[in-house]
């Protein structure tokens, strides 16, 4: 059994934030749903400022906070060392959430499907498309994992449940990357077996020099990191703006 | 006949609703119908029309107002559960008359503490099967909500069906439109001397039971923040302890208010007499004095040299966005302190001061657990996150006044149907 992981070199990041793009579109996340999330932060003031970019998937974390907490068993590590979510399962009790100490974790406040980036009910796209709503949907989501059978892909982005990265195992589960790999303009994240050393993953973990986020917490992520993290006193300075969020 | 003589004084009106009493059910009924209509705006567009919000990149808080309540609501719950058990281990005698307030006060308190968790999830009916079907034991939420609240409700039940047959079966000779449910409630008991002995060994027995699951069931309630390493101003050893003392503490209070009006309502200056407010005022000058410890060890331990993500929201707390709250709630607990201190010392007693203190202690307690849930959220993050920010919706506020309406309610509808006041003299012959 594969045990997956990723590698992201923040040497090469340039903060773009495309992989945010494409797991947008291979998950059909709702709006100011970040399954990855990419901080674009600065340090020290001008003239000195320094920017970094620190793209945040699920950490996938072996000793997973989030697992210990869950009441009913819907979030639970997998074999092959992803972290899923059984949406069938979860009661949106948000314990994962704030057990997390990454952030990772979205809960659906509202009707995802009213929770798109476009307003599909506002008058002038009414007018446009005749009230009709598109029916797009990644098929792949709506289908059971093939390891434990259980829905644990995008698929039902439900009101009232809690929903996070999943590492495109839909994808995964094919043989194929997850979308934010696939789409990654300079190849910074790499995905793939860490078990296997012949994996470009292994590979790229062995020949650098790398770091886990908050590893003093023992949350054992599977995420590694090549370069420097952000520092202390790192600050955000350009958010993603929704409609929830404000700025749009 | 010493009981007789109490029994003869025990109904409190059962049965019989005045005016007043009626205008007063349907005020409370129409706040819980408002709750009712607030959540079911929640239930059809979801926890949107709250102020929850995610943590990270959202900046908000996913638990706010309706946790906080919730634990307001069952440390009472186990306060009572606590003070049941001490009163009759330790034979405090003057708090005997109290007994079924504080086991009704606890039912109330846990369910509605219940329906408080009930109102936070996402999939409340999904959320009831399957903490059954799927039940996790290693997660905290588990032991709060599986364990805690549902033991604590059963054995508070039983604890008040077994303690309330005596009364039952006595009030079920004579005659009345309740006589039938006396009869019910009584059945199988016969009040012979062995019997009598065999109820004093079941009281004991539960009362220890009681004492047990209310300190682990408010230690539990700790857990789902204590154990948390990953959210910064939520973890730590204190938490439990803190929970437990809190919990008494506002049980006390609580039972002191519920007491003072009973006493007014009721006329029953005998049952509630001052000595058994001197008891209560006493046992929550010891409570509140060994929270501000707590607090005070919790100040220092966090402000001294934590982490700088732990120092972020003592900061919050202590000079920001919370500090208001924080300094309103820590002068309260002293206020409180100082209250019951002032009459301990000079040994005289003030009715007006005893229920002020409660009041104070109770503003104080919700304060405090508001700040036990919020600040670890929207500040207490480990990666640069903006700081978050929550504002409880008028859903939540109307919800939480709903289920605190719902628990008067219960309690005067018991009042209506069994006899409130425990029988002191009864329980002192109980071995004859």
């Amino acid at each position: 059994m594969p045990k997956y992981g990723m590698v992201i070199d923040l040497e090469k990041c340039v903060g773009c934030r495309a992989c945010m793009v494409a797991c947008k579109v291979e998950n059909n996340t709702p709006e100011a749903n970040y399954w990855m999330y990419v901080f674009r932060t600065e340090e020290r003031e001008y003239p000195d400022t320094k920017v970094t970019f620190l793209p945040r998937p699920c950490q996938h974390c072996d000793n997973a906070p989030c697992v210990k907490v869950c009441p009913v068993g819907a979030r639970f590590k997998r074999e092959d060392g992803l972290v899923a979510t059984d949406w069938e399962r979860c009661i949106g009790c948000r314990y994962c959430e704030v057990a997390c100490p990454y952030g990772v974790n979205s809960f659906n406040y509202a009707d995802p499907k009213k929770n798109q980036y476009l307003d599909w009910s506002d008058a002038d796209i009414e007018s446009a498309t005749g009230g009709a709503v598109p029916g797009y949907a990644n098929p792949d989501l709506d289908r059971k994992s093939q390891l434990e059978g259980r829905k644990i892909a995008g698929s039902n982005h439900t009101k009232g449940v809690v929903e996070k990265c999943t590492f495109c195992v839909q994808k995964v589960e094919k043989g194929q990357n997850p979308a934010c790999a696939e789409t990654c303009p300079v190849f910074a994240i790499t995905f793939g077996d860490l078990d296997d050393p012949e994996s470009a993953a292994s590979r790229k973990l062995k020949a650098s020099k790398t770091f886990q986020l908050l590893d003093d917490w023992n949350t054992k992520p599977r995420v590694h990191y090549v370069g420097t993290p952000p520092g202390e006193g790192a600050r955000e300075i350009e958010r993603p703006k929704t409609r929830q969020t404000g700025g749009v | 006949m010493a009981t007789s003589t109490r029994i003869d004084s025990t109904p409190f009106g059962m049965g019989k609703a005045s005016t007043g009493w009626f205008i007063i059910l349907v005020a409370l009924l129409a706040v819980v119908g408002a709750g009712a209509y607030a959540y079911s705006r929640q239930i059809v567009e979801g926890e949107i029309v709250t102020g929850l919000r995610d943590v990270g990149p959202a900046g908000g808080a996913p638990w706010g107002l309706y946790i906080a309540f919730e634990l307001w609501a069952v440390g009472i719950g186990f306060g009572a559960m606590m003070l049941i058990a001490a009163s009759r281990l330790f034979g405090w005698s003057h708090l005997v008359p109290l007994n079924r307030i504080l086991a009704v006060m606890a039912l109330a308190t846990l369910f509605i503490g219940g329906w408080s968790v009930i109102a936070d999830v996402g999939h409340p009916f999904r959320a009831v099967i399957n903490i059954i079907r799927y039940a996790r034991p290693m997660s905290p939420f588990f032991g709060t909500f599986t364990v805690g609240l549902v033991a604590a409700f059963a054995s508070m039940l039983v604890y008040l069906y077994l303690d309330g047959r005596r009364e039952a079966s006595i009030m079920a000779t004579r005659p009345g439109r309740l006589r039938g449910w006396f009869l019910l409630a009584s059945a199988g008991y016969k009040d012979s001397v062995a019997e009598r002995i065999r109820r004093q060994r079941t009281n004991t027995v539960m009362a220890v039971v009681l004492g047990i699951i209310g300190v682990f069931a408010a230690s539990t309630s700790a857990f789902v923040f204590g154990v948390q390493q990953g959210r910064p101003g939520w973890f730590g050893a204190l938490q439990a302890p803190g929970f437990v003392i809190l919990a008494g503490a506002t049980g006390v209070a609580a039972t002191i208010l519920v007491a003072a009006l009973l006493r007014a309502e009721l006329g029953d200056r005998e049952s509630f007499g001052p000595k058994m407010f001197k008891w209560l005022n006493n046992i929550l000058l010891g409570l509140t004095l060994m929270y501000i410890y707590i607090l005070l060890v919790e100040l220092v331990t966090s402000s001294y040299s934590s982490s700088a993500h732990a120092e972020r929201v003592t900061d919050a707390i202590i000079r920001g966005e919370y500090a208001w709250m924080f300094w309103l709630s820590s002068g309260l607990f002293l206020l409180t302190a100082a209250l019951t201190a002032v009459q301990a010392i000079a040994g005289r007693y003030n009715l007006r001061y005893i229920v002020l203190a409660a009041v104070i202690l109770n503003v104080a307690a919700i304060l405090k657990r508001y700040l036990i849930v919020v600040p670890g959220l929207t500040v207490g993050r480990l990666l640069p996150y903006p700081e978050g920010s929550y504002n409880p919706t008028w859903v939540e506020y109307l919800v939480v006044i709903g289920l605190a309406a719902l628990a008067i309610v219960f309690f005067m509808v018991f009042m209506k149907v069994f006899p409130i006041v425990s029988s002191q003299n009864g329980q002192e012959s109980e071995g004859e």
